[in-house]
């Protein structure tokens, strides 16, 4: 990745795992057989709270789950929807597999890089509004060119489309 | 017979435990499985698939690694569905592998060149592919991580995981993507650390001491007994052209099962050293001239006969037979002998019980104890002034040791180094040290082990044994063993622990004695 919003990569940890959050995590420990088990919630809950997952952070949850800071990061680098670079504040998630490829999810594509003013995959816009990836299926086939910005799921779109969507993510 | 289980592996019958894996069965059916996640010291993962075979009424292949024996498993190890399973895998692995055998440290003793060379495909399906390509990391003090050699066993993950205690490696990201990833706070830095390249099959952990100085086919390998401590690891001696390149460990699942510490794993260019002592050297009107072995074991057995009160300083690394014989050659004088004892933190390996690099770094302590050495080595020195006799047995010696040899009448030196300091002594007799000879020595749980002579001695270097029992014999008579064996084999008259100890009992993975018996423990 090349993102252009690092400038909070080098900012001093504030630990994640405190009042609300530790509570959260505290409530999940019963659930699980070992504390192991919650790593890959807590590395959720680390991306909900900071939007990416920083070694700082990773080194956090190896703390707090009783695990070493290298497992963690062999865990966190194995899921591609874990962040390890800051991103923007919406995560645009752009469908490219074989049936919306044909129906034509490269013009979309070329339309948000656009329109975010992004310019390339996984680089985030100057004013870190957006980062714009390709992902594999979506699980929308028969309504081509489904997208994913943050938690919201938005079909069909076409070229046209894609200003009046962003609009609705300041 | 409950707990034995028959099974037939590739045509061959054998009983083996109940929960024997299949791959361990195998290897006593004689059938090597070809694996690279396996480890016998460490927990199975399973992650190659490389150890596939079939198991007749099994749906599918299964990993012999983690499966274990069933009793009436037909096995095969060597048929076509296990060797296309094979092939298959090789293929995979291959098809990122750089393919550079040529400047690859590791080949000649890489399993990934071994088993494809026995049973992979002879070319390519992947031409046009463009491998991945990550860059050269250094992990460590002593280790450098080759990315794209990697087959990802993980072996050296488990290793710093379950046995070093120490989880500072990963398996970053995955699919053709993934990596050895080191935590980027930490170095692999621990003191067990360097067994990972002896771990990796392949050549993606190498050894920057020992980088591009050899190829494995023009190293000559000597079993032999790591120096370092009063542990007693079992080590190879790697040779080339006569000079020692490399130390590594030596199995034996009863004293340090696969590994050895760094420090005893760098600790071989002493035996290189160039500065020897290689002729003997005798006092001929005040200045030492060189001389021929009978002359000089002559000197030596007329300044014992005429001796008194002798004092013997002795390094610990001298085999139990030097020790042995030396301590010998003085009987019926007053004697004070010690060795000298560096001492050092001990650095245990977690993983391993009773295993650690040990605070007294010597090999030999229990030895010499054996044969009536102390270590107060004040004393010793004290006892020197004044002494009719000092025999310096290839002792470490430093300037405060020097200056005390100068109260004794007279100093006669079985050394190795050549030593200026020492100009003043009656006698300098050159002996071997201990790659250059037979030997053995004692190890803290008693366990006596045999070394065997790696490299050629320099000049007329003798072992310090035939040393003290010729010139035991020019004074005194008595008949001087011609070999190692026999110098052991005389050793249980002067330690009763010994008696009835043969070299030949001793084996590879040597005897534990019991230091206070009469008798060998048989």
């Amino acid at each position: 990745m090349t993102g252009s919003t690092h400038a909070h990569a080098d900012a001093p940890h504030e630990p994640v795992f405190v009042g609300k959050v530790r509570e959260q995590l505290d409530a999940l420990f019963p659930k699980y057989p070992t504390k192991q088990a919650c790593l890959l919630p807590a590395l959720w809950m680390v991306q909900e709270a900071r939007g990416w997952i920083s070694p700082a952070a990773m080194a956090e949850v190896a703390d707090v789950l009783g695990l070493t800071p290298a497992y963690v990061r062999g865990v966190a680098t194995f899921y591609t929807m874990y962040h390890l670079h800051p991103v923007g504040r919406h995560f645009i998630q752009v469908c490219g597999t074989s049936p919306c490829h044909l129906c034509g999810s490269d013009d979309v594509l070329k339309a948000i890089l656009k329109a975010t003013g992004c310019g390339e995959l996984g680089a985030t816009s100057a004013d870190g509004r957006f980062t714009v990836v390709e992902v594999e299926c979506l699980g929308a086939c028969g309504f081509a060119t489904p997208i994913l910005i943050d938690d919201d799921f938005h079909d069909s779109v076409t070229p046209e489309r894609v200003a009046g969507i962003l609009a609705r993510y300041p | 017979m409950s707990d034995l289980v028959n099974v037939t592996i590739d045509g061959v019958q054998i009983s083996v435990p109940k929960g024997t894996p299949i791959i361990e069965a195998a290897k006593q059916a004689g059938v090597l499985v070809p694996h690279y996640c396996y480890h016998p010291s460490l927990p199975s993962p399973a992650v190659c698939r490389m150890c596939l075979v079939e198991v007749e009424k099994a749906p599918k292949l299964v990993p012999a690694c983690v499966t274990t024996v069933a009793d009436g498993n037909v096995i095969h190890v060597n048929n076509d569905k296990s060797k296309r399973a094979r092939e298959s895998v090789l293929e995979f692995l291959l098809i990122n592998h750089p393919l550079d055998c040529p400047i690859c440290d590791q080949a000649g003793e890489c399993e990934l060149q071994d088993y494809t060379f026995q049973e992979g495909r002879a070319g390519t399906r992947y031409g046009d592919y463009a491998k991945r390509y990550n860059p050269v990391e250094d992990f460590g003090p002593d280790v450098l991580y080759v990315a794209n050699r990697c087959i990802l066993c993980t072996r050296c993950v488990r290793f710093m995981d379950n046995v070093a205690g120490d989880a500072v490696l990963n398996v970053s990201e995955r699919g053709d993507r993934a990596f050895i990833g080191i935590d980027p706070d930490h170095k692999l830095d621990h003191p067990w650390a360097g067994n990972v390249v002896d771990l990796c099959p392949v050549g993606s952990l190498i050894s920057k001491d020992f980088l591009h100085k050899a190829r494995a086919w023009d190293l000559d390998k000597t079993a032999s007994v790591c120096t370092g401590c009063t542990q007693g690891c079992n080590t190879m001696i790697d040779t080339r052209d006569d000079v020692v390149v490399r130390l590594r460990p030596r199995p034996n699942l009863d004293v340090n099962r696969h590994f050895i510490c760094d420090e005893g794993r760098s600790d071989y260019r002493w035996m290189n050293r160039g500065d020897r002592i290689e002729a003997p050297l005798v006092r001929e009107g005040g200045k030492l001239t060189p001389t021929d072995w009978t002359q000089a074991l002559d000197r030596l057995g007329a300044a014992v006969k005429a001796a008194r009160r002798v004092v013997i300083l002795a390094s610990g690394r001298a085999s139990t037979e030097s020790l042995g014989f030396v301590r010998r050659m003085v009987d019926g004088a007053s004697v004070t002998a010690a060795i000298k004892v560096p001492l050092g933190a001990e650095a245990p390996l977690a993983g391993v019980p009773n295993l650690a690099l040990r605070k007294e770094r010597v090999p030999n302590l229990a030895g010499a104890s054996l044969a009536g050495y102390g270590t107060d080595w004040s004393a010793a020195l004290a006892a020197a002034k004044g002494a009719d006799l000092v025999v310096v047995l290839d002792a470490d010696l430093d300037d405060a040791d020097v200056a005390a040899l100068s109260g004794a009448a007279a100093v006669a030196v079985i050394g190795t180094v050549d030593d200026d300091r020492l100009a003043g002594s009656a006698l300098i007799l050159p002996a071997t040290n201990m790659a250059e000879e037979n030997g053995t020595y004692v190890n803290r749980d008693h366990r006596v082990q045999r070394y065997f002579q790696a490299k050629p001695a320099p000049g007329m270097a003798r072992p310090a044994w035939w040393i003290a029992a010729e010139a035991t014999h020019a004074a005194r008579g008595l008949a001087a063993p011609a070999t190692a064996a026999d110098a052991f084999a005389a050793l249980g008259a002067m330690i009763p622990a010994l008696a009835g100890l043969t070299y030949s009992d001793l084996g590879h993975t040597g005897r534990v004695v019991t230091p206070n018996a009469a008798g060998a423990a048989r």
